[in-house]
């Protein structure tokens, strides 16, 4: 039996899909009939199917060599596209993970869309969420990830754009679009240029390359075109991932519904990162792409924390420890720890749905989502306080919990070549520890304010995914244990293991000391305001677009038009000005006059006699 | 076989002009469907039914002297290049009648005349005769030039003239080069067969010349930059089902013409030229894109959508290999698909909400009070044509990148930033006008019928369909594309050996 539902697991976005296809056909006409519910619960049973036997399959897959598939797509000219699936261990335990996350948020927007008539939108384009990412951690090609990753950029637009009647959120639906597209074509243009290089896109088949003597002579002999084409395979996961510079679209996608945010932040980012580290054997042919792998990563991981600290809304203070810790997977993959950014994806992921599940559970009732009018909620939301702090511990650096452990490979793999980068990340997971503890402080803690003087806890479709994520969290060293993944009491370097609880110590101890102590005056400003606008404006990069990227195309586009409407255009129109104007003005040269016209001939008939009589001579 | 598609719209044409005025008004639309609809199985019979596969060259000939002291000889015949494109003429023929709103003006001349364009475009596709392509290729202009000057919009008579001044050079200029090819090489006939063993003939300068004038008429008509300024017009002053044959299929024949009467009758002068075509090629992908970006008019900027789209086959038809032609041709056939469904739907957001403006239009997304199944088809549409996958402009656009980037990888590289582009302004285009707050006091649309989704449902199934398996879209054009290519310059590609073998 779990033989042959492992064999069949390609079978688990088909349900998605079905379920994702069904519910978009819940148009306003059926809705009127049926109410917009159904396609909430047909959803959630088609995830509650995958989820099912993505289970059921994992037995049979555990510690055996992985299931290859192959389904012909396109045969054309020379050209084989033939869809690669690999089942193994690896794949369908993401595809737990991704189903777990789906179901639980949809069950939550089943209590969330309780006041929305759009269920049919918004389910199906979840479910088309959890059919793309499964099939994509299923696919072993770069050519079908990218198609997958290419169709997801469409989804997210969709599905940021879902209350379209804000301005804010088709701004932000548009960005993210654009941005994850240019990733994407930045992608495309990757694998085109990998084709003639490598001539496979099968990630297994590229491994093999990247490792075997061919990859490595040419690696020596093209160092140029690797660099180039490895930055351009990075580009994708940027984009996806909101890396510095593609960063901004993930702030603005928080403008969406808490669901899909649930999804967004902890496993749709992942989809890119989980790219990335399948192409990590071809970008370690570059040193070049490695490094700004590790560059982009730090950078990132370093400024999302930064600006979270600056925040006030409160889903936004959650968007960029995404990035950072994203970042934080880039820096993996750039020094090659593989298994660490999989480990570090997986910690990540239940954390951030948990922290976001929570933050759905008070902004749904209380309204708002400016951290600053929240305070005092502990009294009132001890469930999902608890929740929080769970999240919270699972995300940074704190034994026991998942985050210490992903975070302490990370640097346990860094210290003996790159000790900066160790003392970097530190940093950052003392900041990602502050921010955290500032917007806990800020909802839990303190006085009630008036937003929050009548709050209590939601109904079941809100509680029970929380606690049940909740629950997750807290039982993930013992699964990273099972999959053998923890180290053993002796490897651990004890060292490091301390200064990493050091850092998250101190960022917690320090965000409850100013946050708690009244001595500090409220709202906390930054020492110098510069930074903190620096930091509160997204080191202003919506500016820095403006006047580059998206200024640019505007002002060549309005050229082009000019160019096209005067210069072609005009030149087109002033042919037929001419024409016009010269047979109007001839028109005068026909006077009625029996002697003029008799002239012209006489003057004709002597040019072409004069003009025979050079030309022969 | 293939006369049946010339003379039964021509027939039919006839027929339907000698109904008498009074019931013509209610019977000249259901007969027309039913002739278009005929037709359109007839040609799908032989698409699906007749066609060999294995064969690449001309199929189901038909060769009659017509007038044999000028060398005009009624000989007829389609390979993969042509047939898709033919049913592609017989489907939006169909779709054409039957978007066109029940109270047309004029119904009886209305339909008469699209019968006689979507003849005259099939006679031009299937002609094995150069003249008798000019022929066709005028035939099919005249009805087109009433069409748009009748029906159209209110600058209708401007974009009309300047369509007919536009493409009656397009044909003298075609004229012109088939007289000269034929003439000066010798051949004793306009018969395409003959005419291209007798090319060698031509010296290398003669044969460049024609080229080039064949790239300037066909590059009129396909058009290529900076010869479209009759498109914006043409296409945005003509009645959507105008629009969708124009933009759908006649300009076809431009990009058609390229690759029959350029790439296949003059082989060395084209591969001469390759490198500056793919230049051209990119010019035009970006410039269409970026002007598109800068419209105001979302039916011109659907148009100009399609002067970038044409410059991807010009750059592949430049690349020439087996690849790129076919995706080149699939090409031709998708962008037929996503430009007509894009001009129904547009016209029908015209038709509703009484406006093309962009920064008019808003929030017909809304699932009450706005158009959400025409906004929904829209959003579809509008990404088929920037390329996402999924769809058919994606496995097109794929294939001539594919194609083309072992010849000229840093064109390539330009002309995917061409589909970024185009994904710019698609996006544009739709958050202005799906997206946004409904104005509740002018949002009183009358209801959209199921008329008026039936054409749009039926084409995005098709793009849907062929972009998700894209076998139905090249095995017809596949062989074609093989025995016209360029083999392929092995330097330039990896040995099969050296290809991944897992150590």
């Amino acid at each position: 039996m779990a033989q042959l539902l492992s064999q069949t697991v390609w079978l688990i976005p088909v349900y998605a899909l079905v379920g994702a296809i069904l519910t978009a056909l819940w148009f306003p006409g059926i809705t009127r009939r049926t109410g917009p519910r159904p396609a909430g619960y047909l959803n959630a049973l088609m995830s509650a199917l995958a989820l099912g036997h993505g289970l059921l399959a994992w037995p049979a897959l555990w510690q055996r060599p992985a299931l290859h598939l192959d389904f012909t797509w396109l045969q054309v000219a020379g050209l084989d596209l033939t869809l690669p699936v690999e089942i193994s261990a690896l794949s369908v335990g993401a595809i737990i993970l991704i189903c777990v996350i789906n179901l639980l948020a949809q069950v939550y927007a089943i209590g969330y869309m309780e006041m929305d008539w759009g269920w049919g939108r918004l389910f199906s384009l979840l479910a088309f969420f959890e059919a793309g990412m499964c099939a994509l951690v299923l696919c072993d090609s770069l050519f079908f990830s990218y198609i997958i990753l290419e169709i997801l950029t469409l989804a997210t637009y969709l599905l940021i754009g879902f209350w379209f009647c804000q301005s804010l959120v088709v701004t932000g639906a548009r960005d993210a679009f654009l941005t994850k597209r240019l990733g994407d074509l930045f992608l495309l243009m990757g694998v085109l240029a990998l084709w003639p290089i490598a001539g496979t896109w099968d990630f297994t088949e590229l491994a093999a390359w990247a490792t075997s003597a061919a990859g490595r002579e040419y690696a020596l002999a093209h160092p140029t075109t690797l660099a180039l084409v490895g930055l351009a395979l990075i580009a994708g996961p940027m984009g996806k991932c909101a890396q510095f510079p593609f960063h901004l679209w993930l702030d603005e996608a928080m403008e969406g519904p808490i669901p899909s945010s649930v999804l967004r932040n902890s496993v749709v980012v992942a989809v890119g990162a989980w790219v990335l580290v399948k192409l990590e054997p071809v970008l370690a042919l570059s040193p070049l792409a490695m490094q700004a792998t590790v560059a982009i990563g730090a950078i990132t991981a370093l400024g999302g924390t930064l600006i979270a600290l600056a925040q006030i809304d409160v889903k936004r203070t959650l968007s960029y420890p995404v990035s950072a810790y994203m970042g934080l997977v880039f820096v993996a993959v750039g020094t090659g720890q593989t298994q660490t950014a999989l480990v570090l994806l997986l910690t990540h992921a239940l954390a951030a749905a948990l922290l976001m599940l929570t933050v759905g559970n008070f902004v749904w009732n209380n309204i708002t989502q400016d951290v600053r009018a929240y305070g005092g909620l502990w009294a009132r939301r001890p469930i999902t306080g608890l929740c929080f702090l769970v999240g919270l511990a699972g995300l940074v650096a704190l034994p026991p919990l998942g985050g210490f452990w992903a975070l302490l490979d990370l640097i346990d793999g860094l210290w003996a070549t790159r000790p900066w980068l160790v003392g970097l990340i530190l940093v950052i997971n003392g900041l990602a520890a502050f921010g955290q503890v500032r917007t806990f402080c800020l909802v839990f803690c303190g006085r009630p304010k008036p937003m929050t003087e009548r709050s209590w806890e939601l109904h079941w479709p809100f509680v029970l995914p929380t606690v049940v994520m909740a629950g997750f969290t807290l039982h993930l060293p013992l699964v990273l244990g099972y999959l053998g993944v923890l180290p053993t009491w002796a490897e651990v370097n004890t060292d490091l293991a301390l200064l990493l609880v050091l850092s998250s110590m101190s960022g917690i101890s320090l965000a409850a000391l100013i946050y708690l102590s009244p001595a500090i005056p409220k709202p906390v400003a930054f020492p110098v305001p510069a930074l903190q606008n620096l930091v509160a404006y997204d080191f202003y990069t919506p500016k820095l677009y403006r006047v580059t990227v998206v200024g640019l195309v505007d002002v060549i586009s309005r050229l082009n038009n000019l160019v096209d409407q005067f210069l072609v255009d005009g030149a087109v129109n002033l042919v037929g000005l001419v024409t016009l104007w010269s047979g109007e003005s001839l028109k005068y040269s026909s006077s009625g006059k029996f002697q003029l016209y008799i002239l012209t001939m006489l003057l004709g008939l002597a040019g072409v006699a004069l003009a025979s009589f050079f030309l022969s001579h | 076989m293939l006369s049946v598609l010339i003379w039964g719209p021509i027939l039919g044409a006839v027929l339907l002009a000698c109904i008498p005025v009074r019931p013509a008004e209610r019977t000249t639309r259901p007969l027309a469907m039913v002739i278009a609809g005929s037709l359109l199985v007839w040609s799908l019979w032989l698409l699906i039914g007749r066609f060999d596969l294995a064969n690449g060259s001309g199929q189901f000939q038909e060769s009659l002297a017509w007038i044999s002291a000028l060398g005009l000889n009624y000989s007829l015949g389609v390979d993969g290049l042509s047939l898709p494109l033919v049913v592609l003429n017989t489907l939006l023929t169909w779709v054409a009648i039957y978007s066109t709103p029940q109270s047309v003006l004029r119904p009886r001349l209305y339909h008469v005349l699209i019968l006689l364009t979507s003849a005259g475009m099939t006679g031009a596709l299937v002609a094995q005769n150069t003249l008798l392509f000019v022929l066709f290729y005028e035939l099919e202009l005249i009805p087109l030039y009433l069409l748009l000057a009748i029906w159209g919009g209110p600058r209708r008579e401007y974009a009309a003239i300047k369509f007919l001044i536009y493409t009656a050079l397009s044909g003298i200029l075609i004229l012109g080069a088939f007289l000269a090819t034929t003439w000066l090489s010798g051949a004793p006939s306009f018969d395409l067969a003959v005419v291209s063993s007798y090319i060698n003939r031509l010296a290398p300068a003669t044969q460049l010349t024609l080229v080039v004038v064949l790239l300037l008429g066909f590059g009129i008509k396909a058009p290529l930059v900076p010869l479209h300024t009759w498109l914006p017009d043409a296409y945005g002053e003509a009645s959507p089902p105008v629009a969708m044959m124009l933009g759908g299929v006649l300009a076809k024949l431009g990009t058609y013409g390229l690759v029959r009467f350029g790439l296949q009758l003059f082989p060395d002068a084209w591969t001469t030229l390759a490198p500056t075509l793919a230049i051209w090629g990119t010019v035009c992908v970006l410039f269409g894109a970026l002007t598109a970006i800068a419209q105001k008019d979302i039916k011109r900027m659907v148009a100009y959508s399609s002067v970038g789209h044409m410059g991807y086959v010009l750059f592949a038809c430049a690349v020439g290999t087996p690849l790129a032609l076919t995706g080149a041709m699939g090409q031709m056939v998708a962008h037929g698909l996503i430009l007509a469904i894009l001009f129904h739907l547009v016209g029908v957001v015209e038709l509703k909400v009484g406006t093309r403006e962009l920064d008019v239009l808003n929030g017909l997304l809304n699932p009450l009070r706005g158009l959400p199944s025409i906004s929904a088809l829209l959003v579809l549409g509008g990404m088929a044509s920037a390329g996402i996958p999924g769809m058919v402009g994606f496995v097109a656009e794929f294939l001539i990148f594919q194609g083309s980037y072992a010849t000229f990888p840093l064109l390539t590289l330009l002309c995917v930033a061409g589909t970024g582009l185009t994904a710019v302004y698609f996006v544009i285009l739709l958050n202005r006008t799906c997206f946004g707050k409904l104005d509740n006091a002018t949002a009183y649309y009358p209801p959209v019928v199921w008329a008026e989704k039936a054409p749009a449902l039926v084409l995005m199934g098709l793009i849907l369909f062929l972009g998700l398996q894209p076998t139905w879209l090249v095995r017809w054009s596949e062989p074609t594309a093989i025995a016209l290519g360029r083999p392929l310059t092995t330097a330039t590609l990896p040995a099969p050996s050296s290809i991944a073998t897992p150590s």
